[in-house]
């Protein structure tokens, strides 16, 4: 017997529900459970109508527990959350159970079946109802600051953004000048803007806002604190170290060029040279092309090096992605190229010709320019050989049925892609999650992008993954606004949904710490013993140190043992 | 087999015709399109990309340019208005010009003055030729015999035949040799060669090829009228002068008036016709002209109408104005035979036949069972 006063809600999401389960008989045979004081369909739960009525009921019978048995808690935990709040009612005392998702429309072809189902989610929703707890978020007053680190392209435009938002901004770059990778070249793709006069005018950009604090050859040493308040040791030219606090951190550290092995397409060979490096030879040549003193009549390039790789017994990690901006810049090189010499005979072996969206405007205008696109299957690439001091390159054409092909090239490209750039230190002082391409990891690509799971930490530009220019900086922008949107409102809530101690029995053994991904055990002192103690601004109630204890002294808020236990108990009992 | 690319292939060709490679982006719809392509013949994007590519050696050894009878379907279909058709008739010139040894074709496609150069030097020898040795003129009546004595031209004639012979078949040889070179490993009997000899023949005569191209025959039809002027002339004047060229007037029903008649009749039909389309641009095959087609009928026309005039002015006893308009008439009749046959775009008339009884011998070849010994090699 409890002593609990719940109301439970029983929505036909306007038929979507009661087509398929008869919500009727679910609200009779829950209706005398055990603490249930009010028992009630309802056309729509979220209606405003239905709302109100739930509020009423609340305030009148003196509920204590609330369940709304209807859609995915995805769509409205917060919905109905809120209605409790408003009534007087602890919000973490609400319980939806998904009738929707989990019922209806999964068992559409069995309503006496399906109904049954309903009945018991219902039921194990109420026993998590009776032993739910009141409990309250923890607020956190945000510092407005942000640090930055790479003040590559992504970095600086990042920087100025904020800056502009009012927020100040630390900006760590590893090297000595700022500009990243750009900072080294002349014309880009898609606009013919010179690299290094984009840096420049960016870097301007930076010098006129004073809330911007740039520290070159600097690196980030410690980090601890948690969301919305950071505190952080940077290091500045192999001596000084600065303590800074902020409120959320911007990852902009970049990518590396794809750097081939010696004999990769012919790598070290004289003459067979990578995309960064012809890009400088152009950036250097004035009238024609020329390389080691001699004039460049045919430039074959040999795409997809060191990405799209497949695995092979020699090559156990391969880079399996496309680096995106290789195909585009290739093709932008070949323009350049023609610009400077338009003799010159241009051969792309390439796979798949990626110059996606405005950027076909480049292919096609460097076909229409005389070069000339092979493709070649990847099971069978271009072998690069010397003979003499000729360079060969033989591939089979696969627009002739694959018959061998030989071109005699003064020069070969490899179109290297990008590779993570090493920053194990950074990695660990962040714990950031990298993932299986060696990328730092967002959340979802598609919808959380530049979010990891480390809260007030987000990833921008290439160092979550290889982007053109235009990509890094969109990136760049939508972590300024993720990290604005955090900081402008002045505080963060916490969800206190965490892990907790039971310091009586934790023994501290030190299995949690190691189960935790997010570093959020420390080792605390509890009347004269050390105990595990849980830092509430980094758990994020994933639970994995619970299962590892081997004193059951953890349990998570809000979906405590003793609760599930009780959901599963009721869930297998009899339905009458 | 090396297929060693020729950067510069495509810039050599671009001097065959008002056309770029380059356009083309191999979609491949053209070759969809064409009704005589198929699979052993994939034209025209495969030979747009040897092109494009720089494969020389692949190109010489197609066939497909002669395969191709220039609809236009494809030019119609092309998405990028890269006109394959005209292409692939860049290509006939531009493997005429490589068949020929003398380098004579590729100095007459590349310019204008050496084609021009080249008839004016044989229409001069010819006329130096009347200039030194004609005959005595009767003025009295027309006495073309013995202004220029039957015996004398028909020599004259062997001799023009003889050239244009050693010309156009040591070029239609190496024709043999390209097209050939491309099928290494593959066994070909003589007696397979001997065989599909009979092809020749029919395509020579009737462009048989030609009929299974799109709806309109119209094009194969006065074209094939040409071709059977032009054979019945040319049988007239290399076999049957003697009765062809007389003093006497030959009664209307006599064959030889009748065939002249006929001959000269499609001959100045077909040429006119096909001029009227050049100069409207009608239909794809004539939107684009270069020199070479123009020198082509203008001179056939010109003979046509110079052989009617003289025959006409000897029917109205005109002697002098018979004999002269009799010198201008091989003045251009000669260079075009000889200089427009083995070098210019009439060289067709052999390469086309040529083209279909090579790929039959190919196709033919590439059917015949594998011999024992060979099969046992690849088992082995
Ligand atoms: C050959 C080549 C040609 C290209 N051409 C074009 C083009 O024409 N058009 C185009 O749109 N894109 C082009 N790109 C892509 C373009 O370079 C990238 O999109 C762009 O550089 C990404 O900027 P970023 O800021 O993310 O990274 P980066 O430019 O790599 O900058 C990262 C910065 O972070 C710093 N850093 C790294 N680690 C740390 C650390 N631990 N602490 C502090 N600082 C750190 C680095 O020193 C660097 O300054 C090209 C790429 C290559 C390789
Ligand atoms: S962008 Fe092009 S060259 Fe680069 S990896 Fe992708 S397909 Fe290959
Ligand atoms: S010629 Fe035209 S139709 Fe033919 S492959 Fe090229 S682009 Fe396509
Ligand atoms: S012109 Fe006609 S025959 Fe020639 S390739 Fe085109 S479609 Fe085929």
């Amino acid at each position: 017997m409890t002593d609990r006063k719940i109301g439970v809600y029983i929505c036909h999401c306007g038929g979507n529900i009661s087509d398929y389960v008869d919500v009727k008989q679910i609200r009779d045979a829950v209706s005398r459970d055990d603490g249930v004081v009010i028992a009630r369909t309802t056309m729509f739960a979220c209606s405003d109508a239905a709302q109100e009525e739930m509020i009423d009921d609340i305030k009148t019978h003196q509920l204590d527990g609330l369940v709304v048995a209807s859609c995915s808690p995805k769509l409205h935990l917060f919905t109905f959350r809120a209605v409790a709040e408003r009534a007087g009612l602890n919000p973490y005392q609400y319980v939806q159970v998904n009738l929707r998702e989990q019922d209806s429309w999964v068992h559409q072809h069995n309503i006496p079946e399906a109904t049954q189902k309903g009945i018991r989610l219902v039921r194990a929703g109420l026993a998590k109802c009776v032993l739910s707890e009141p409990l309250s978020t923890m607020r956190i007053k945000t510092i407005p600051k942000v640090l930055i680190i790479g003040a590559g392209v992504a970095g600086l435009r990042a920087a100025a953004s904020l800056a502009d938002m009012g927020f100040a901004v630390y900006l760590i770059e590893r090297s000595s000048k700022a500009g990243g990778m750009v900072a080294q070249w002349g014309k880009l793709f898609p606009h013919d803007r010179d690299g290094r006069a984009l840096v420049a005018d960016l870097h301007n950009e930076i010098k006129r806002r004073e809330n911007i604090t740039l520290f070159t050859s600097a690196e980030l040493v410690e980090k601890s604190g948690s969301v919305g308040d950071f505190s952080i040791k940077i290091r500045v030219k192999e001596q000084e170290e600065i303590s800074l606090n902020v409120g959320s951190i911007i990852v902009a550290t970049g990518f590396d060029p794809y750097n081939p092995e010696p004999g990769e397409f012919g790598y070290g060979l004289e003459g067979v040279i990578t995309l960064p490096q012809f890009k400088e030879l152009l950036d250097e040549s004035e009238g024609l092309l020329s390389y080691n003193g001699r004039r460049v009549r045919n430039i074959t390039y040999i795409y997809c090096v060191g990405s799209r790789q497949e695995q092979t017994a020699e090559r156990p990690n391969p880079n399996k992605y496309c680096s995106r901006y290789c195909c585009n810049a290739a093709v932008h090189s070949a323009i350049c190229a023609d610009a400077l010499d338009a003799e010159v005979n241009q051969y792309h072996l390439y796979r798949d010709m990626r110059t996606y969206g405005k950027n076909e405007l480049m292919y096609e205008r460097a076909g229409r320019q005389g070069s000339v696109f092979v493709q070649y299957d990847e099971s069978d690439p271009p072998l690069v050989e010397k003979t003499g001091d000729k360079l060969r390159v033989r591939v089979k054409d696969r627009l002739i049925g694959g018959e061998e092909i030989e071109i005699v090239p003064d020069l070969v490209v490899l179109v290297t892609g990008m590779v993570p750039r090493e920053n194990q230190k950074l990695i660990d002082v962040l714990k950031l999650p990298v993932g299986r391409d060696g990328f730092f990891n967002e959340i979802h690509p598609k919808l959380r992008p530049v979010e990891t799971v480390i809260d007030g930490v987000f990833i921008a530009g290439t160092s979550q993954g290889p982007k053109t220019l235009a990509e890094s900086v969109a990136s760049a922008m939508a972590a300024v606004a993720k990290s604005a949107a955090l900081l402008m409102k002045g505080y963060v809530d916490l969800e206190p949904l965490i892990a907790r101690v039971d310091q009586q029995r934790c023994i501290w053994c030190d299995a949690c710490t190691d189960a935790c991904p997010y570093g959020a055990i420390e080792k605390v002192s509890f009347e004269g013993k050390e105990i595990a103690g849980v830092i509430p601004s980094l758990c994020k109630g994933g639970g994995a140190c619970v299962p590892v204890c081997p004193e059951n002294a953890l349990d998570v808020e809000g979906y405590t043992d003793k609760q599930i236990t009780a959901m599963i108990d009721s869930m297998a009992g009899e339905v009458v | 087999m090396k297929n060693r690319v020729d950067p510069d292939l495509h810039r050599d060709f671009s001097k065959f015709g008002n056309i770029d490679v380059s356009t083309c982006m191999n979609c491949g719809n053209c070759t969809a399109t064409c009704s005589l392509a198929d699979e052993t013949a994939s034209f025209p994007r495969r030979d747009i990309h040897y092109l494009q590519v720089g494969l020389r050696d692949k190109l010489l050894q197609s066939a497909d340019p002669w395969l191709c009878y220039y609809c236009g379907d494809c030019s119609e279909s092309c998405p990028r208005d890269a006109n394959p058709g005209e292409i692939m008739m860049a290509a006939r010139r531009y493997l005429t010009s490589q068949y020929d040894w003398t380098g004579l074709a590729k100095r007459m496609y590349v310019s204008k003055a050496w084609e021009i150069g080249a008839i004016a030097f044989v229409g001069l020898i010819v006329a130096a030729l009347f200039y030194f040795l004609h005959g005595p003129m009767v003025t009295g009546h027309v006495e073309l015999n013995t202004f220029a004595p039957v015996e004398w031209v028909e020599f004259g004639d062997l001799i023009m035949a003889a050239i244009l012979s050693v010309f156009l078949l040591s070029n239609a040889y190496r024709m043999l040799r390209f097209i050939m070179s491309g099928e290494q490993g593959l066994r070909l009997p003589i007696s397979l060669y001997i065989k599909e000899l009979p092809t020749i023949v029919t395509h020579f005569a009737t462009q048989r090829r030609w009929r299974q191209c799109s709806a309109d025959h119209s094009h194969w039809l006065r074209h094939f009228l040409l071709v059977s002027g032009y054979v019945t002339m040319l049988t007239l004047i290399l076999v049957f002068l003697r009765w062809f060229q007389t003093d006497i007037v030959h009664p209307i029903w006599h064959p030889t008036r009748l065939l002249g008649y006929y001959a000269t009749g499609v001959l100045l039909y077909a040429t006119v016709a096909m001029m009227i389309s050049r100069i409207k641009k009608s239909g794809e095959i004539h939107k684009f002209t270069e020199p070479s087609d123009w020198g082509f009928l203008i001179l056939l026309f010109l003979t046509s109408l110079t052989g009617i005039a003289v025959h006409l002015f000897r029917i109205a006893d005109w002697p002098l104005l018979t004999y002269y308009t009799y010198v201008i008439h091989l003045v251009i009749a000669v260079p075009m035979l000889i200089v427009e046959v083995p070098f210019g775009k009439w060289a067709h008339l052999l390469y086309r036949p040529l083209a279909v009884y090579l790929t039959n011998v190919k196709e033919k070849a590439k059917a015949l069972p594998v011999k024992e010994e060979v099969k046992v090699a690849i088992t082995a």
